[in-house]
């Protein structure tokens, strides 16, 4: 950060926020969608860095947008795997097995909840309702849903990713 | 403007007035955490709970406005007791319970609350409470230390950061019950006000570096004074213990400094502590010679000999670098009226640009002495022909001075320049009073010890032309005199209407001179002080 | 009694994802015939269809956008909550996914009746293909003068945006999600002000829910009173989306008129998973309050399930077989409304902490006969004494708890944990 240089959002993800700012009246109520960006940009989660420059281009502090990074469950501050598995484990899908699913899954990454395999592939974490109890017991890998899972099915979709 | 119901007390207020400013009023101390009066209203401690009548569910006082004549209000009243209660067991399951070593004990809101609104026991004696590891010794910036495990997530820190000084280094992280405050990785709260988040805190989750384990707040004194730190003259209460300043807190004046004060004011009470005093006249008969310790009477003495020793061709000159108290300036002013001398002037100590916000915009201090215009306004300026400070200080005018008395030495003052030093000793004789030991008192022929603000009354006239009363805290020590005492004991050798007067009466004669038709006492100054209009002009 | 579908009635009929082909299965015809209806007689014709919110609270919709202040000094908003979060909610999902103009015709409407130029659609982050169909029916929409400049030639203007969440169920409460468009923590606001006076960007503004919307089409079209004809009486009126889930056969977004039973529901769905018995079942998503099994002739309508002390909430219906250990969903639940709870209000952050560990307790077999009581006290606690109303959701099914299914605890209590074991759904489904 020497200079006065600090870290930046790519030139797509500033693309994108302009087109963008003309569709809301604040610069503040581009958070949320420049955190997409840069999640996406930082490669699935937001490091300090990536929270800098957000804030940056926002003319927010850094605190704020910490806060609201840390408010919701989609932003990550730790890395995660190129795939993300988010295993509904509410009531609904509780009901129909999503325990097992979270206990297979794990069995087949060999890794806990939140952490990343060690050739960084996959992570996976238990999460809440996802929407979609029509097809419980599911999960959402990357932005995909699947259900109903059985173990096998589980595994077979984890063992196609790349 | 609507009436409402307290408990039984009716009062009218401001249309849109809240109700815990409305319970103050009529002495109905209504519990509240995340509420401060300048901070926005968030209502979440769920702390100010009270009856409404008309409404189905209790509502925060804080949130509930009085918009209309005839709403009644319940606090004391068993739902809002239970609800109290409900709140205060919730905020205490997880508390560490750590009083024995927190330094907000005894002005802890959890405490007070606890004992007034709680229960005796608490339930949750067999859960394990929720901790912040790492998190309990933070310095989240150079003046203030984080405890997270002691935080009731009332944001008020938060809220200050955003809203007073608008720097938002504080945020409020995670989400339910991990929720906390802290500070974005790798930046430090560390804006100029920084340590007000400490006075708004209700726990002791943040807590002053500078303070920390200095004394149990329940052992200090505390007098309302006024901060000498720049000429904003935030008002504070001064706390003490044995004759020594522990802390500055600020005492509320939306006037001038509100809620606030500068983190840099708060430590300049440390320059008391640090100065060695003077505690006995001295006497220099020879330049360079050691000086000759005098006893009081003998000090006043040796001024009186030298003021009455003024020819017709001799030149007394009277400076003041505004330190020191209007009440001061004044005496001196009458002295050098007695001695006929139009040489008078207060210097002007610029000093850093210090901001505090407050509901007009903010106040703004701009040098390094508290009251340069109390002592113009009480005429230490240059009468016709006279020497200014200017020529004094920085010109040759000390070298034509057959006497030049300047009556306050401040540490802090620039007259301790040494090239300052310098010229003022070109006088043939040069008193000093002052209350600490500095270059100028070192080269002095005759030094008379004074007090200082926390020892004396009196009063400043801040950078918006605002007449400000500070009172004594506790006594000087042996052998320092209140330089107004000095001053009226060597007036009344040429005049006894000077004779035995105490700085109160000095005042009033003071105001009646140069304030009138102001009407004020001393006893009964106005608490927020008296606006004296605007600008500079005032002053002349 | 076979009910014709109203508002899922394109589902499974892809070419009304694009306007032409919405159009051609009647679509925009409503919106056409809105706008050449005076934006108050609008207003007026929602009221009297007697058509509730459909996202929890049952707020009568036409009197929502009756608060909208008149006049043009300030912008006016609709926020569309699509934030659907409430656990064992997906009909939301199902209207986007499968209808995406049905809804952005609702919306319209909704604008033109508070005279609103700009519709913020706030949708669920974890909704990221709904998002995109969406997204892309509005694209649409503006190249057909559906939105834009010039909505049908009518020279009213509308702007639409889809606006992802970021995961927090918090956000589907009203100010929350207002505070969350605006790019904060979506943690809720002080009211009054309400919405429709100081909502978002300080603005006035109506939030609706998008089922709610969806039906505003058809109101437009057919009339309030043959909306009114459907349902169980005039306070209930209109079809509804219900999203069965748990040990049924067949989960999934069931339409009915509102006030179908359980049983009607269980029929539709092909009965209870393997022909178990029925123990208990939550009627409105995770907030309401559990119900017996001897609930299931009970409509399932707002006052019908408030006078049995629960909720119509957002018509999940969760079912739990004889199977079922209640502690341990309750726990669940509780759980759920821990990790949810905003922060801000002391009951709701400490009180759903608190009570998901004491759950867990009894769960572990290290509960305490006072546990109980505890439990009620941490309900009343946390009952109507915060912002908004996530914690007297979190007392909902803690109190039916221990309430209605006091013995279960007390089972747990006596014999040192669940007496039930731990049901492993994918063995028990191979054996069968």
């Amino acid at each position: 950060m020497a200079n006065g240089a600090g870290p930046r959002l790519g030139e797509k993800a500033r693309k994108t926020l302009d087109a963008l700012r003309e569709r809301y009246p604040t610069s503040e109520a581009l958070l949320l969608p420049a955190l997409h960006l840069a999640q996406e940009q930082w490669g699935g989660w937001l490091p300090d860095e990536a929270i800098e420059a957000v804030a940056g281009e926002l003319g927010l502090a850094p605190a704020k947008v910490y806060g609201v990074v840390t408010f919701y469950d989609l932003y990550h501050q730790e890395p995660v795997g190129r795939h993300r598995i988010r295993i509904c484990t509410n009531l609904s899908c509780a009901l129909r097995g999503a325990t097992e699913i979270v206990e297979t899954v794990a069995d087949e990454l060999g890794v806990e909840a939140d952490e990343v395999t060690p050739d960084g592939r996959c992570s996976f974490t238990g999460f809440e309702c996802l929407g979609a109890c029509d097809i419980a017991p599911m999960a959402m890998i990357d932005d995909e849903y699947h259900g109903p899972l059985t173990p096998d099915a589980v595994r077979r979709l984890i063992r196609g990713l790349e | 403007m609507p009436k409402v119901t307290i408990d039984g007390r009716e009062i009218e207020v401001e249309r849109g007035e809240n109700l815990i400013e409305a319970g103050k009023k009529v002495g109905v101390q209504i519990p509240h955490y995340c509420y401060h009066p300048r901070l926005s209203v968030v209502g979440q401690c769920r702390m100010c709970l009270v009856k409404v009548e008309g409404m189905p569910k209790l509502q925060t006082a804080c949130t509930t406005q009085v918009m209309k004549d005839g709403m009644e209000v319940k606090v004391d009243d068993p739902q809002v007791q239970e609800a109290q209660a409900g709140v205060m067991e919730f905020l205490l399951i997880n508390h560490p319970l750590d009083c024995p070593i927190c330094d907000q004990a005894g002005e802890c809101g959890l405490q007070d609350y606890s004992f007034k609104h709680g229960q005796a026991f608490s339930r949750f004696e067999y859960d394990k409470k929720r901790v912040y590891p790492g998190r309990e010794r933070i310095p989240v910036g150079p003046h203030v230390l984080l405890n997270m495990n002691r935080c009731i997530q009332c944001t008020r820190c938060v809220r200050f950061t955003e809203e007073v000084t608008g720097t938002g280094e504080l945020g409020f992280f995670q989400r339910g019950a991990r929720a906390e405050i802290g500070v974005f990785p790798g930046k430090q709260l560390d804006n100029p006000l920084s340590t007000c988040v400490v006075d708004i805190c209700p726990v002791g989750a943040l807590t002053s570096t500078e303070f920390r384990f200095a004394e149990r707040v329940w052992y200090l004194d505390k007098e309302p004074s006024i901060c000498t730190g720049c000429d904003v003259g935030c008002n504070i209460t001064l706390e003490h213990r044995e004759g020594k300043i522990r802390r500055y807190k600020p005492r509320a004046n939306p006037e001038v400094n509100d809620y606030w004060m500068c983190d840099y004011g708060r430590g300049t009470f440390r320059r008391y502590e640090e100065t060695p005093r003077l505690t006995t006249p001295l006497l220099r008969e020879e330049p360079q010679a050691e000086p000759q310790r005098l006893a009081w009477s003998e000090g006043i003495r040796r001024l009186v000999q030298q003021l009455a020793a003024l020819g017709p061709e001799d030149t007394s000159a009277f400076l003041s670098a505004g330190f020191c108290s209007t009440e001061e300036a004044y005496l001196l002013r009458r002295l050098a009226d007695a001695v006929e001398s139009p040489h008078r002037g207060t210097t002007l100590e610029p000093g850093e640009v210090r901001r505090i916000p407050n509901p007009q915009g903010g106040i703004e201090g701009r040098e390094a002495a508290p009251n340069r215009r109390g002592c113009e306004l009480a005429g230490l300026t240059p009468g016709e022909g006279g020497f200014s400070a200017t020529d004094l200080t920085e010109g040759d005018a000390a070298g034509k001075c057959t006497l030049l008395v300047v009556a306050d030495a401040d540490p802090g003052s620039r007259l301790h320049r040494p090239e300052t030093v310098e010229r003022l000793r070109r006088a043939a004789f040069l008193v000093v009073l002052g209350w600490g030991e500095s270059p100028l008192s070192a080269v002095a022929d005759l030094v008379l010890p004074t007090t200082t603000h926390a020892e004396s009354d009196g009063t400043y006239v801040n950078c918006e032309h605002r007449l400000q009363q500070f009172e004594r805290a506790f006594p000087a020590p042996t052998g320092a005199r209140p330089a107004v005492d000095t001053l009226l004991e060597v007036l009344a050798v040429v005049d006894a209407r000077w004779r035995d007067l105490t700085t109160a009466e000095v005042f009033e004669r003071m105001a009646a001179e140069v304030l009138a038709p102001a009407e004020v006492s001393f006893a009964g100054f106005p608490a927020r002080g008296l606006s004296l209009g605007d600008g500079e002009a005032a002053a002349g | 009694m076979a009910f014709e579908p109203i508002l899922t009635r394109n589902v499974g009929n892809p070419d009304v994802r694009t306007v032409a082909g919405y159009r051609r299965a009647g679509g925009y015809e409503a919106l056409a015939k809105g706008l050449a209806t005076e934006p108050d007689e609008l207003i007026e014709q929602v009221k009297l269809s007697g058509l509730r919110g459909r996202g929890g609270a049952g707020f009568p919709a036409g009197v929502k956008w009756g608060f909208i202040p008149k006049g043009n000094d300030r912008p006016k908003y609709l926020v569309a909550n699509a934030d659907e979060s409430e656990p064992g909610t997906f009909k939301d999902r199902v209207l986007m996914e499968h209808d995406p103009h049905q809804f952005i015709e609702g919306c319209a409407l909704c604008c033109w009746a508070v005279q609103a130029n700009t519709c913020y659609i706030y949708i669920r982050g974890e909704y990221v293909r709904q998002a995109e169909v969406l997204e892309v029916a509005i694209a649409d929409a503006y190249r057909e003068g559906i939105l834009g400049d010039n909505v049908l030639g009518s020279g009213f203007r509308l702007e639409m945006q889809v606006h992802r969440g970021a995961g927090a169920y918090i956000c589907g409460e009203e100010t929350g999600m207002l505070e969350s468009l605006e790019g904060r923590r979506g943690q809720p606001r002080v009211k009054p002000p309400f919405p429709a006076v100081v909502g978002a960007f300080g603005c006035p503004t109506v939030i609706n829910n998008v089922e709610t919307l969806c039906n505003v089409p058809h109101i437009v079209s057919r009339g309030p009173e043959w909306f009114k004809q459907i349902g169980t009486d005039e306070r209930n009126t209109g079809p509804k989306l219900y999203c069965l889930s748990g040990h049924v056969e067949r989960p999934g977004v069931y339409e009915t008129a509102i006030g179908a039973t359980l049983d009607e529901l269980l029929e539709r769905a092909g009965g209870m998973l393997g022909g178990r018995e029925l123990k208990a079942f939550q009627p409105g998503g995770a907030s309401a309050a559990i119900l017996p099994a001897d609930k299931r002739a009970v409509p399932l309508d707002f006052d019908s399930l408030a006078a049995e002390g629960s909720m119509l909430g957002s018509a999940a219906v969760i079912v739990m077989d004889e199977t079922t250990c209640l502690v341990r969903a309750t726990r669940r639940l509780a759980a759920f409304f821990n990790h949810e709870s905003c922060g801000q209000c002391t009951p709701c952050r400490e009180g759903t902490n608190w009570s998901e560990m004491v759950l867990d307790r009894i769960e572990a077999g290290e509960g305490s006969a006072a546990d109980v009581e505890l439990i009620r006290r941490i309900c009343n606690n946390m009952g109507g004494t915060t912002l908004c109303a996530l914690a007297d959701a979190a007392v909902g099914p803690l109190r039916s708890l221990v309430d209605t299914f006091g013995d279960e605890v007390e089972a747990h209590l006596a014999g040192g944990g669940c007496p039930l074991p731990e049901r492993r759904y994918f063995e028990e489904a191979a054996r069968v």
